[in-house]
């Protein structure tokens, strides 16, 4: 029954009607399974596994503005998250990993022990963490001998690594587990006519043999999502290039901001709205780093969204109650580009104002 | 070596280089070639590019692995490169400050409290950083001993 997206093999619309596609397979829908799927989704929603949150370093340090607008999100969708006592940096790949491998791997066992006693899974708003988790995760569970090593340590301090929790990526996490058609219900307003470039953040995907979750050369779930919001996604030339943020954590400044320059000015060249990525990293990176230039006359516009914000934006928060004002780049010009839009009443309504007027149903 | 490595698929590597031009390091970095280092390693003529600043420039986007055909990489030579140049105390100010407040803290950096308040965030959870030392201590204690026993503690 399910297909590849856009090509419904359902022989009900076989006149040449094409449903709009939604998400994998939903071309094949009627409209009674589909109204039928939205009742269901709040059942989805209350069955979830409970999560817990690692919202990681960088976010608690640097933006908790990142914090407010996950949680104002995680609340709205009544998603079952909790937060943990004792979580300790993840810990960053080419900060610790360079220096002891053996303090990475027992640092991250440790934070997923944490997960394992609650038994509950782990969704981070942070590539990075769920990258450097994961990929302990799966070297230890496909190594028992390594396994048993790491446990001889957490033993001592009363834990055990097991690891059976799903780490997952926010996007991932909201693409697989929520779904679009629960997104798209949550939303008041879509963003059509807005052109978003993304930024994936090497992270969220790679390495996929530890995170699973997208084609790590060609990844999808993040452009879904962003067309299920009605916004274009741009397609460029450095879409996937890395951000380049890890040069300035080992002191080359100036070659971080090189590569920052490399994707601004492409993305002031196919005139995109905005930046939107989730990665606290790779937000410093174009965010910050981009201010920086900007104060020294080199101004490309670029408004920097995360996710969470772009989707707490669509559900009717203000840029404001999002933490949006904290950005260093300006990010009302995207704003008021898509409040511009909103006056004009969005396709859906059109038509379903068309349904209701006297005669549309031929009553007279 | 001071750190691991496999020889047998870093010898295939050095004949192949398919990872270089999707590498962005490679393409935006002048004088950044893993596939030199790779040779010298394979020379046995590596020493010089340990307190080469290129060994850190590899960004560790994992590009390289997903391209390998052998799931290996550039990125392999280079850890291995950047673990001596670091057991050296060689390595990039930033990457020791990081490492030390690292075991001092267990974090990168503390919750930014007013901040919080400001946005109404709830108070911030603990680290486990206790527990964190005791481990750090555990972990040299069984390395000091592996040593004195010639045993592997990694």
């Amino acid at each position: 029954m399910l297909t590849q997206i856009g090509r419904p093999v359902c022989g009900f619309f076989g006149n040449g009607w094409k449903p709009r596609p939604l998400f994998k397979g939903a071309g094949a829908l009627s409209y009674v399974s589909t109204q039928r799927m939205f009742g269901r989704i709040q059942g989805i929603l209350e069955l979830m596994r409970e999560f817990a949150v690692f919202w990681g370093c960088t976010i608690q340090t640097r933006f908790p503005f990142i914090e407010k607008s996950t949680r104002i999100v995680l609340e709205a969708f009544k998603l079952p998250y909790r937060d943990v006592d004792g979580f300790t940096c993840c810990p960053e790949k080419s900060l610790v990993n360079n220096v002891d491998h053996g303090m990475f791997t027992l640092t991250a066992a440790r934070n997923v022990a944490l997960v394992d006693e609650l038994d509950c899974d782990l969704v981070s708003p942070c590539t990075g963490c769920v990258s450097n988790l994961a990929t302990v995760e799966s070297e230890l569970n496909a190594n028992p001998k390594e396994k048993d090593h790491v446990n001889s340590f957490l033993k001592q301090v009363g834990r055990e690594f097991k690891g059976k929790a799903k780490l997952s990526h926010l996007v991932p996490f909201f693409h697989d587990t929520v779904g679009l058609h629960a997104i798209k219900r949550m939303m008041k307003k879509d963003f059509s006519g807005m052109k978003i470039a993304l930024h994936y953040g090497c992270h969220m995907i790679r390495p996929s043999h530890a995170l699973k979750n997208d084609d790590p050369l060609i990844p999808k779930k993040f452009d879904n999502i962003i067309r299920a919001m009605g916004a274009e996604s741009l397609e460029f030339p450095t879409k996937l290039m890395c951000c380049g943020q890890g040069l300035d954590r080992i002191d080359q400044h100036e070659m971080a901001l090189h590569f920052a320059r490399i994707k601004l000015r492409e993305l002031k060249a196919i005139g995109a709205d905005a930046l939107v990525l989730c990665c606290p990293s790779c937000f410093l990176q174009f965010d910050n780093n981009q201010f920086l230039m900007e104060k020294e006359g080199e101004k490309y516009g670029i408004p920097v969204i995360y996710f969470t914000e772009l989707l707490g934006l669509s559900m009717g928060y203000s840029p404001d109650e999002l933490g949006m004002t904290a950005h260093r780049v300006d990010c009302m010009p995207f704003v008021k580009k898509w409040e511009s839009l909103g006056e004009k009443a969005s396709r859906d309504e059109d038509l379903s104002e068309g349904l209701n007027v006297t005669g549309a149903e031929g009553l007279g | 070596m001071e750190a691991s490595l496999n020889l047998k698929l870093l010898e295939m590597c050095s004949k192949c280089g398919a990872c270089f031009s999707i590498c962005p390091s490679c393409v935006n970095i002048p004088g950044y070639d893993p596939r030199e280092v790779i040779k010298d390693i394979l020379d046995g003529s590596h020493e010089k590019w340990i307190n080469s600043k290129h060994i850190w420039e590899c960004l560790e986007c994992h590009y390289c692995l997903e391209m390998c055909y052998q799931h290996y990489g550039f990125e392999n030579a280079m850890t291995a490169m950047r673990t001596i140049a670091a057991k050296r105390g060689v390595h990039p100010t930033q990457v020791k400050r990081g490492w030390e407040m690292f075991v001092k803290t267990s974090r990168l950096g503390e919750p930014a409290i007013p901040a919080r308040k400001k946005l109404g965030l709830p108070e911030a959870k603990g680290s486990g950083a206790e527990e964190f030392k005791k481990l750090y201590a555990l972990l040299k204690e069984s390395r000091e001993k592996g040593r004195g026993h010639g045993g592997k503690t990694e």
